[in-house]
Parts: structure tokens; C-alpha cells; sequence
């Protein structure tokens, strides 16, 4: 029975899981030339594969893969229901990044979402469109906004720069990761004060969807106990 | 099951018979005839729509819950969710009129399934048009064979009519009449006005606490040039000032006990339609409000629905910014079967030119069939 494990195949990400595994005596044998599959060294029963980020939030959706290390903002936002199709088992302190819902710091009159929910609702009568957002967040945008009864914007996909956008005039608002909030301040945005939509890492996650039985258990156990350390 | 073509018609139908003027025996009409019976047209609305008009009138939120798709060139389509916003973007720059329409819709996590469905297009909102509605309502069900219904009736513009009265400040009010239709929102709103907001110290709350406006504005000016903010898209220096500034006379202002519990004395009323008006009456004469003409009008449409039954719910409100009046909705056999309103703003936010009053409902058929009707 092996346990197959998913992990970052490249990146900042990739250095900091392999140095993170490693340290809690399950080292991560290096893969062979173009190989993207490799092992826990000496342990024939945990498999590893090394994927990009956005693969592996997918595959511990899909279940093909038992366990695996991504952000947590990355599988929310890719799966529709992250609750219900994984277990976020072990946050392992790197990678970390808030998402956040940010306006320009010229807006003195909006420091929470139910700021953000008076602009908004008469953004058209004022401005003859509705209030932009920009994000590559669609998911945890909308989730959060409706939770804030938010309701009448809209989303400007954003690819990258996304913290440019107000000052180009794509978007009024946005929601984007930071870890330091330093970008944010540097375009001449802020974070409203209750805008943290999620504070996220990288995390040890289980895909509740995955072939289980009573070995695999045994072994997650064990994986968990050595990294919760 | 599958959907049933409009009776005799491609595109449109014309009808023999104007509104109200068929004295429907319902029980012997199919839903078909008695839809056709009593609007003046059946126009076609394709499944596949343009998604845009959905999010701009119903918010970004609409997204999730519906079927959308990216086209080469034209912008996102979508499954048609629903027929009123098609219906009135079909009926943009045309006559006022009644219109039926029944077919397939798609929402995510329901799949697809059958509404029909009227709607009151261009006429002068009246307690009457209102009236009306609700009695096609039920009068559709009725001719699915469904006679054992619990309607209830509910109405924005009293709620805002009772806040106006309340003489609250107009962001707070506003802010209430938004949340209207969402009880726990309502109530942590009334909480929190109990007692005053704290506010910030920077220079522009500082300025705006002093309600210099002209200071604050060339304040505001000076960050959004600082930020290379464009300073005619979107927010402008003077609106975030005015805004900043009645925010911190908000802040300063606190609902009294008394005003508090008008406020929730008022949602709490349910109450046979047939006796609301007297019951909004009293409430109004204790907590000393004038409902005015609002009254009237409420009093008007419920003596228009007598021999129905109706329950009427203070609290009862559809969280959609078109909703502008009366809203209503059936059950039946535990579900609702069919819901409508009173959306005057919809043709508006959908790019009319002119204001255009609507209302209208719509039947859900596949609910309805569970409830044991014949749709």
C-alpha cells in the first residue's frame, strides 16, 4: 500500500517543503532526470509527486493523489467546496500570504466592508457603472463579499498587478495576496479593517476523496505527527 | 417534463383578450390557456442569453448560481437563469403590456427545470396592477390543479416608509432599507446603532468631523494625485468627501430605546392581510409614525385581494436592489412554488430610458408538480 504525497515541483515553494520534510525525518529523495515521481528515502511506502501548485490543489480535489502541500488560498479558490473535498491537516508556517479586499488610501471614508457596501450601492447612481473589483480570486471574492452582504459589483480578472489596477483605471478596488501589506501601501492602497478574507500557507492537506483504508490512515498519521512538530 | 410550445404562436402571440377582461373559470384551463388569457403576448426569449445583463441588475453574486460561458468576441453568455430580464430587455422601446412566458431555466445546483410566468411591463404602479399580480398568481396555480396554498405578502415601501419616519439619518437609513428581507442583518444593524461608532483620528477624520468640506476635498484631491488615481473615473475627491463627512455625523448618532424597538416591533408583525392595515394603523399611531399615503395604498391593494387568502409579513423582503414594493410568494406542500414583486427599478438598471413600472411573478413548475399539481 503506498501513500502517494503531491509537492511543489519548482520555486520558493518547492524548497521550503522539501527543507520543511526533511527536517521532520521524512526526507524527500531527489527525483531521477525527468521525473517528476520520486519517494520518502527508504520508504517504498510513501510516494511522492512533484506537480505544479495549481495541480495539486486539483488532484486533492480529484482524489488521485492522498496528500499534498499547497496554500490554502489556492485550493479555495480553485475548489468549489475546498471543505468538503480536503482536510487542511498541518499549516507549515511558509508560504504565507493574507488574502485581502483593498481600496485607494484616498478613500478616507471607507475603512470596512459596510463601507465598501454604501459605495457600492450607489456606485452606479454616481458613476453610471457598477464598482469594479479586481482580482484572480473570483471564488473568495464572492464568497466573502456575499458574506458581508455585498452584493452589486463586479470582477475585473486580473492576471498579475493586479495592486495597479485603481491607478489605471481597470478597477476601483481589489482583492489580492500580500504577506507584508508593503505592495499594497507602495500603489497607495489599504486593507479595510475587517478585509482579511483569509490567512493562508502552506498546508498539509488530505483529499478526503482519495482511496482510503486502514494503512493509508496509519501512515497519514504518522507523516502528520512528524511534520505537526 | 418537457416544455410545452406557446399555444398557436411562434414569436408572439396576440390574444383576443385584454388584461383582466377573461372572467377565468380556472378550474376547467390548463396553465397554458389561462396564462394566454390573461397577458397580450408571448414573446420568444432565447435560452442562450448575454450573461452581462444578469450581473449588472442582480450583482456579481448572481455568478456562482448560474451557467456561464465565455464567446468569442461578444462577452460572457449564460443559460437563461430566469425570463424577466430577458423579457423586459425583449420589450425595451416597446408598448407597455402583459406577458407570458413558460419554459426551460438553468441554475447551478438545480440543474435545469420549468417556470412560467407573468409580467406587468410599463403601466403605472398602482395598488390595483399589484392586486392583480398576486390574484394571477394564484389563479396560474389554481389552474395546475393547486387550490391549497399559503401565500404571504410583504412590502419595501412600507419598511422605508416606517424608517423615513423614524426621521433616521439618510446613510443609515439607506443602509436599512438594503438590508430589508434579511432578518439577522436587519437585527445586527439596530444593535449596533444602539450605541455611537467609534471613529479615526487621521487628518481627513479629523476634517471631516469639523465638516470642512472644502479642506477635506483638496485633502482627498491631493492623495488621489499622489496615487495617480484617474480624477474622473470612478469616485470623485468632492463624493468621497461629502460622503466622509456624513459618515461622521452618522457615527454620533444613536437609535433611542423607543426607536430600537419600533423598529422591531414592526418586524415582528404577521398578521392576516385582511387585517394589516389596521394593525400597521395601531402600530404606526403608538409608536406616533405617519405611514401616510404608503398606508393607504397598502390598504387599498389588500381590500383589492379580498377573498384571498394572504398572510401579511412585516419582515417579508427580497434582497435584490430592483424590488421596490410589494413582493409575494406561495407554498405549497412545504415549498414555494411560485414567488413575485413589484421591481420598478429593473428596466432602469437595464437601460431604459424611461422609468418604467413593473411587476409580476413567476411559477416554479418542477416544485409545483412535487406539490401535486398538473402544470
Amino acid at each position: 500500500m503506498t501513500l502517494t504525497i503531491a509537492v511543489p515541483s519548482k520555486g520558493r515553494m518547492k524548497e521550503d517543503t522539501l527543507a520543511r520534510f526533511a527536517a521532520a525525518g521524512l526526507p524527500i529523495a531527489p527525483p531521477s532526470d525527468r521525473s517528476y515521481q520520486s519517494q520518502i528515502e527508504g520508504r517504498n511506502d510513501l510516494t511522492v509527486l512533484f506537480l505544479s501548485a495549481s495541480e495539486i490543489a486539483r488532484e486533492l480535489a480529484r482524489g488521485t493523489v492522498h496528500l499534498g502541500v499547497t496554500g490554502e488560498d489556492l485550493a479555495r479558490e480553485s475548489v468549489a467546496n475546498a471543505d468538503g473535498a480536503m482536510d487542511f491537516l498541518v499549516p507549515l508556517g511558509f508560504g504565507k500570504a493574507d488574502v485581502v479586499v483593498a481600496v485607494p488610501a484616498a478613500w478616507v471614508d471607507v475603512e470596512t466592508m459596510a463601507d465598501l457596501d454604501d459605495v457600492a450601492a450607489t456606485f452606479r447612481a454616481r458613476t453610471g457603472r457598477r464598482l469594479r473589483v479586481a482580482t484572480k480570486y473570483w471564488r473568495l471574492t464572492q464568497s466573502f463579499f456575499a458574506s458581508h452582504g455585498v452584493a452589486v459589483y463586479r470582477i475585473v480578472e486580473s492576471l498579475g498587478a493586479t495592486e495597479g489596477a485603481p491607478a489605471a483605471g481597470s478597477a476601483d478596488a481589489i482583492v489580492d495576496i500580500t504577506s507584508t501589506g508593503s505592495t499594497i501601501r507602495a500603489n497607495a492602497l489599504k486593507i479595510l479593517k475587517d478585509g482579511v478574507i483569509l490567512q493562508s500557507q502552506a498546508t498539509l492537506t488530505a483529499a478526503k476523496g482519495a482511496a482510503w483504508d486502514e494503512t493509508r490512515r496509519a501512515q497519514v498519521d504518522e507523516v502528520t505527527a512528524r511534520l505537526r512538530v | 417534463m418537457p416544455c410545452q410550445p406557446p399555444p398557436g404562436g411562434e414569436v408572439e402571440t396576440r390574444l383576443r383578450f385584454g388584461w383582466g377582461a377573461c372572467a377565468a373559470d380556472t378550474d376547467t384551463m390548463t396553465l397554458d390557456t389561462f396564462l394566454t388569457s390573461r397577458t397580450d403576448a408571448r414573446p420568444s426569449i432565447d435560452i442562450l442569453q448575454p450573461a452581462d445583463p444578469f450581473l449588472e441588475a442582480a450583482g456579481e453574486s448572481l455568478r456562482r448560481r448560474i451557467f456561464i460561458t465565455e464567446s468569442t468576441g461578444a462577452g460572457p453568455l449564460c443559460l437563461r437563469p430566469e425570463f424577466t430580464i430577458p423579457l423586459c430587455l425583449a420589450r425595451k422601446g416597446e408598448k407597455a403590456g402583459r406577458f407570458a412566458y413558460r419554459g426551460t431555466v438553468f441554475r447551478q445546483g438545480r440543474g435545469e427545470f420549468q417556470q412560467a410566468g407573468l409580467e406587468d411591463l410599463g403601466h403605472a404602479a398602482s395598488a390595483e396592477r399589484d392586486a392583480q399580480a398576486v390574484r394571477d398568481m394564484a389563479g396560474a396555480l389554481a389552474a395546475c390543479g393547486l387550490t391549497d396554498i399559503t401565500i404571504t405578502l410583504g412590502d419595501q415601501a412600507i419598511f422605508e416608509r416606517v424608517v423615513a419616519a423614524l426621521s433616521l439619518p439618510d446613510g443609515i437609513a439607506a443602509r436599512l432599507s438594503r438590508a430589508f428581507g434579511d432578518d439577522a442583518s436587519v437585527a445586527t444593524q439596530i444593535k449596533a446603532l444602539t450605541k455611537p461608532r467609534a471613529t479615526g483620528s487621521t487628518e481627513a477624520d479629523r476634517l471631516a468631523q469639523a465638516g470642512d468640506a472644502a479642506a477635506l476635498e483638496a485633502h482627498i484631491a491631493a492623495l488621489m494625485e499622489q496615487a495617480g488615481l484617474p480624477p474622473t473615473a470612478g469616485r470623485r475627491a468632492a463624493d468621497i468627501a461629502a460622503r466622509a463627512i456624513a459618515r461622521a455625523q452618522e457615527a454620533q448618532f444613536t437609535l433611542t430605546a423607543q426607536q430600537g424597538e419600533t423598529l422591531r416591533a414592526f418586524l415582528a408583525l404577521d398578521t392576516p392581510l385582511s387585517e394589516a392595515g389596521d394593525a400597521l394603523a395601531q402600530f404606526a399611531d403608538q409608536g406616533g409614525l405617519a405611514l401616510g399615503d404608503t398606508l393607504n395604498q397598502f390598504r387599498e391593494r389588500a381590500s383589492a385581494l379580498d377573498g384571498l387568502t394572504v398572510r401579511y409579513r412585516a419582515s417579508f423582503g427580497r434582497k435584490l436592489e430592483y424590488y421596490t414594493g410589494v413582493v409575494f410568494e406561495a407554498e405549497a406542500g412545504g415549498q414555494t412554488v411560485a414567488g413575485g414583486g413589484r421591481y420598478d427599478r429593473l428596466c432602469t438598471l437595464l437601460g431604459y430610458d424611461e422609468p418604467t413600472p413593473a411587476v409580476g411573478f413567476s411559477l416554479d413548475l418542477e416544485r409545483a408538480e412535487k406539490a401535486g399539481g398538473t402544470p
